[in-house]
């Protein structure tokens, strides 16, 4: 157990944390601005997988738009659940509960629906032989050329996301929303619309995320968000709720911790990594329940 | 007791009707109404907690495991333990009669979840709602793992068919009526300010943390005699088989029904346990006029999950819109 065995699996740990940083900063978008886990977030993602999926294994189509698919479905999806599911129960019952349910139903049904039509197999997800390949360093590391392009690019949106949180003008008014929304309703922001926005951004990622996925995993299931979105969301916790850029550090943590746990720790604990993760979750909520950096949400 | 008269007349009436089922309705048919029953105790078990006490957890998956196994373990024959798992030699040779052994489940059932739960105690909200869904994440793992005691992923067969009509209602009426005499008691009354607001409980001098264990350990022994009864009804048991699916269902039949009432548990029970029996066939694929429908696996769940989402925008209290039967029909006087 040295140094480049340590490496490797960071290295190994690099694709897999890409993509629940970007599920996690879809959950702390949403919970900041809604106060609700979207619970359907999961889905979202699976479901971006399958539009990928049914283009690039079907239709035989380009592997870019076979990503775009995925980036379309996830938004067509995610607006969907928002329009037909949040905004009437909102609208009616602002008891966070029920939309809470609401959300449990729009996860399990989404899911359900794939699992009906597709099976409960899992699928061969093809990745082009152009992104596939392997480097070697000097030092006998090994880096998969898939996952560099998916760490490049997770890095790029990510530093995007943030910045356009921080200092766009849409994105202050979501920073604003999160905080409270009725102060910014009172300024003149359209709140509905900042929620929406929201959404659509969220599954945008989701949809990098559910691309990510296939090419570093190689398939796709109905059943695919469950855990890695619940994840997700305890990496979003752990970067403290409402901030983008710590729940992108948080998704790293999350799975860096996960495969390490696996990578040190004898064979026959390799079945137990969800344990692992509840209790980080257990761990995070009882030294600092705000997480490692600054919650934006009005704390009471 | 001055509806004494009432309640006697409503049993032998229940009886009657019990008695008729038992004897005029064949397997399948009976054994939906035993479901029923028995579902119906495992939600009546979870709206204690859910329900009454607003606590909303998503954890009895794992605590129905833990009582599940153990009454499997407690009465599966000697032999078949013997051939399947790898038993510490007391539990290998022990087989106890079946009261016995749903009672040791149940009263395991609330250890389990107490334990378990009591770190969660100080998170409110939905981070509590997400960390008790880790109770069933880390139980349904242990259950795949432990192969010796469980069989993993295979399951256990063989269980001894205990669970029969009597049972199922007998424990049902008991508690319904222990429900019912409980959220009239002192306690009762404790759990639900809790339940309206935990602050405003705790300036009256509740000890909240106190009343929610309360709630946790009735609650949990009652959803865990009601595992210990599905599983004899049943007679298999996985890993998956309280699973996030089951999970699921407990509580979309809760919020169609009404959480926080015992008839519109029962209602939501009834309407998801009947509805997934109907809808079963189809699931399966079946010839209809003629025509081979091809199976659709996983249909119920999408029926279940659009109804519930319907239900959460239209009657968010559920169907019964959170009051009672009685106080509704003004079967008992005010």
């Amino acid at each position: 157990m040295d140094g480049l065995y340590i490496a490797q699996q960071l290295i190994n740990a690099l694709s897999y944390g890409s993509i629940l940083a970007l599920l996690a900063i879809g959950y702390t978008m949403i919970y900041g601005i809604l106060g609700l886990i979207n619970f359907a977030h999961g889905e979202i993602f699976m479901i971006g997988a399958f539009c990928a999926y049914l283009l690039l294994a079907f239709g035989g189509s380009p592997f870019l738009i076979g990503l775009l698919a995925a980036l379309g479905g996830a938004v067509i999806v995610g607006m969907l659940i928002q329009r037909t599911v949040y905004a009437p129960c909102l609208k009616r019952n602002p008891e966070v509960l029920t939309v809470f349910i609401a959300s449990f139903g729009a996860s399990m049904g989404l899911r359900s629906l794939f699992t009906m039509i597709f099976g409960d197999s899992r699928r061969a997800f093809p990745t082009p032989d152009s992104l596939e390949g392997i480097l070697i360093t000097d030092s006998g590391l090994f880096l998969n050329v898939k996952d560099i392009w998916i760490f490049g690019i997770v890095l790029v949106l990510v530093l995007g996301i943030a910045l356009f949180v921080r200092f766009s003008r849409t994105g202050m008014a979501m920073r604003a929303v999160a905080y409270d929304a009725n102060a910014a309703e009172l300024a003149g922001i359209n709140s509905q619309r900042i929620v929406l926005y929201a959404f659509v951004l969220g599954s945008v990622l989701a949809g990098v995320a559910a691309v990510a996925y296939g090419m570093s995993f190689g398939v796709v299931t109905p059943s695919m968000g469950y855990l890695i979105g619940l994840n997700a969301f305890i990496a979003a916790v752990l970067g403290g709720i409402g901030n983008v850029p710590g729940a992108a550090v948080g998704g790293y943590i999350i799975g860096l911790g996960e495969i390490m746990f696996v990578a040190l720790l004898p064979p026959q604990f390799s079945a137990v990594r969800p344990i692992f993760v509840w209790m980080l979750l257990f761990l995070i909520l009882f030294v600092k329940p705000t997480g490692l950096f600054r919650p934006n949400i009005k704390i009471e | 007791m001055k509806n004494f008269g009432k309640i006697l007349v409503g049993l032998l009436l229940l009886g009657g009707l019990l008695w008729l089922a038992d004897t005029s309705l064949r397997g399948y048919y009976l054994r939906l109404v035993v479901l029923v029953g028995v579902t119906s105790i495992i939600a009546l078990g979870v709206n204690v907690i859910n329900g009454y006490t607003n606590i909303f957890s998503l954890g009895f998956g794992g605590t129905m495991m833990v009582a599940a196994y153990t009454t499997a373990l407690l009465t599966l024959p000697v032999s078949y333990k013997k051939a399947v798992l790898h038993l510490p030699s007391w539990l290998e040779g022990l087989q106890l009669a079946f009261p016995v052994a749903i009672i040791i489940a149940g009263l395991l059932a609330v250890v389990a979840s107490v334990i378990l739960l009591l770190p969660a105690f100080r998170l409110e909200g939905q981070y509590f709602i997400l960390a008790s869904m880790g109770v069933n994440i880390v139980m349904g793992n242990l259950a795949e793992n432990l192969r010796g005691l469980t069989h993993g992923d295979m399951g256990l067969r063989n269980i001894p068919a205990y669970t029969n009509i009597w049972w199922a209602y007998g424990i049902l009426v008991l508690v319904i009526f222990f429900i019912y005499r409980l959220m009239q008691s002192r306690y009762g009354r404790a759990l639900r300010t809790i339940g309206k607001d935990q602050t405003l409980a705790a300036v009256m001098g509740i000890n909240v943390v106190r009343y929610k264990i309360l709630s946790f350990a009735v609650g949990s022994f009652i959803t865990g005699i009601g595992a210990a009864l599905w599983v004899h009804l049943v007679l298999t048991m996985n890993p998956k088989a309280f699973g996030l699916v089951y999970v699921f269902n407990v509580v979309a039949m809760l919020a169609i029904g009404g959480i926080g009432t015992i008839s519109g548990t029962l209602l939501g029970v009834t309407i998801l346990t009947v509805g997934a029996e109907l809808f079963a066939p189809l699931q399966e694929g079946i010839i209809l006029l003629g025509v081979r429908i091809p199976p659709v696996f996983g249909l119920v769940n999408v029926l279940t999950a659009l109804l519930l989402i319907v239900i959460m925008i239209y009657r968010p209290r559920g169907l019964m819109g959170g009051r009672e039967i009685w106080d509704v029909s003004g079967i008992r006087k005010k």
